[in-house]
């Protein structure tokens, strides 16, 4: 029987990929213009999202406890709200760009030849890592609020900086290739 | 002829199977319990079993050959799969008295087995780095896929179950073959190249990006001199 249920399964996830298979967009992805949103993305994160000073106040105990010492209980709603909507759009735009990275990693990295499996497979469990705990947060942000997980917050936001590192060394890796099939070019040029 | 020369791995496994068809046919013709059948049957499935191992080769040396990167990594995961399979089956018959590989169909499981492993493993792969597939691979790999699974499910219950799973059996097997070569005649009418993206970055729109990054960053820095001016 536990023999049967294996192949069953086995089965089951061919049948599953080659469903997904069928369904597949066939275009092409990839191009030179990756490159671009990759470096796009990245400046996004580590200028405009990631910085520690925007975490903390977006995601900032102290603004709730002056609101709710100083001002009316219509208030509190509306802060509550407007803090929560915040919160929500920071970890949505934080997840995109994660996807924008992860996405140039896996069009550059497939053309790789020395490319290395054991780090390949850890980058894609850290993307992966990251992106469901941004989609957790954005759960649970909505259901109870901006501070319901603010060690959770920190961790993402940790997690997130780590990625955008690995991701800087990548870019900057293809940067260096680049430049040297320019050179090589260059001096074809000038031997002719 | 030029779909031939281009996938000959895949043309020699269906002219493997057209000749064994035609074998087994005419042994059929001595009668479909004669000994000739019986002692045939076994050995030429085995042979179009290992020629189905070239159509995955096929696939693998037609889509991911322009991306060595992805290439190295199903290579390096394929090997990995394969010792886990062989230490797997050295050590299923000790921990597992009741796994059973030892007759002609259980074998046959176990090898659609691991076929079905090499072509999730390389979907997987294909899914992960965003491969584009041209409409001859894709039906190359979804007509061989289904038939595959059909073969590994009902080789895995006719296992299980016994000869009365045989009049099913005869049904689901040659229907599921059929379904293949169908999706196949569709796939391959004509020659149709996969897809090859340009990775080249030139210098121009090198240049674009950096006059738009620069840009935005001129946009950014305005609008925090404008708030500041503000404050």
């Amino acid at each position: 029987m536990i023999s049967l249920i294996f192949f069953l399964c086995i089965g089951a996830l061919l049948f599953f990929c080659l469903f997904f298979l069928a369904r597949r967009n066939p275009q092409t992805e990839g191009s030179s213009t990756a490159l671009v949103d990759a470096r796009q993305a990245l400046n996004t994160l580590q200028t405009g999202l990631l910085p520690v000073g925007l975490v903390q106040r977006v995601f900032a105990k102290e603004d709730w406890d002056y609101v709710r010492s100083e001002t009316p209980r219509s208030i509190h709603e509306l802060f509550m709200d407007e803090r929560k909507g915040i919160a929500v759009l920071w970890l949505r735009q934080v997840a995109e760009q994660i996807g924008n990275l992860r996405r140039f990693h896996r069009g550059a990295a497939r053309h790789y030849a020395k490319l290395n499996p054991r780090v390949e497979l850890q980058l894609a469990v850290s993307f992966a890592a990251l992106t469901g705990a941004c989609r957790a947060l954005q759960v649970l942000v909505y259901l109870g609020g901006p501070y319901v997980a603010p060690h959770m917050v920190g961790a993402v936001a940790n997690a997130a900086a780590r990625a955008c590192r690995m991701s800087e060394e990548s870019i900057a890796f293809l940067n260096a290739a680049r430049m040297g099939v320019l050179a090589v070019q260059r001096s074809h040029l000038a031997a002719r | 002829m030029r779909l031939l020369a281009r996938y000959r791995f895949f043309y020699s496994y269906l002219a493997s199977v057209v000749l064994v068809s035609i074998v087994m046919f005419r042994a059929l013709a001595v009668g479909a319990n004669s000994a000739l059948y019986r002692d045939l049957y076994w050995p030429l499935q085995f042979v179009t079993l290992v020629t189905g191992y070239g159509i995955l080769l096929e696939i693998m040396n037609h889509v991911l050959r322009p991306y060595p990167g992805a290439d190295r990594f199903a290579r390096i995961s394929g090997l990995a799969a394969f010792a886990a399979i062989f230490c797997f089956a050295l050590i299923a018959p000790r921990i597992m008295p009741h796994w059973s590989g030892g007759t002609v169909i259980e074998f046959e499981r176990d090898m659609r087995c691991v076929q079905a492993i090499f072509i999730s493993g390389l979907l997987a792969v294909i899914f992960y780095y965003l491969i584009p597939l041209g409409r001859n691979m894709k039906g190359m790999m979804v007509g061989y896929g289904l038939y595959i699974v059909t073969s590994l499910v009902s080789l895995a219950v006719r296992s299980y179950a016994g000869t009365s799973f045989d009049k099913i059996w005869e049904i689901v097997q040659p229907l599921s073959f059929d379904l293949s070569l169908l999706i196949w005649l569709v796939a391959l009418w004509s020659y149709c190249p996969n897809p090859v993206p340009d990775h080249t970055i030139d210098l121009e729109q090198d240049y674009e990006a950096l006059v738009a990054r620069t840009k935005s960053l001129m946009d950014a820095i305005r609008a925090h001199i404008g708030k500041a001016a503000r404050a």
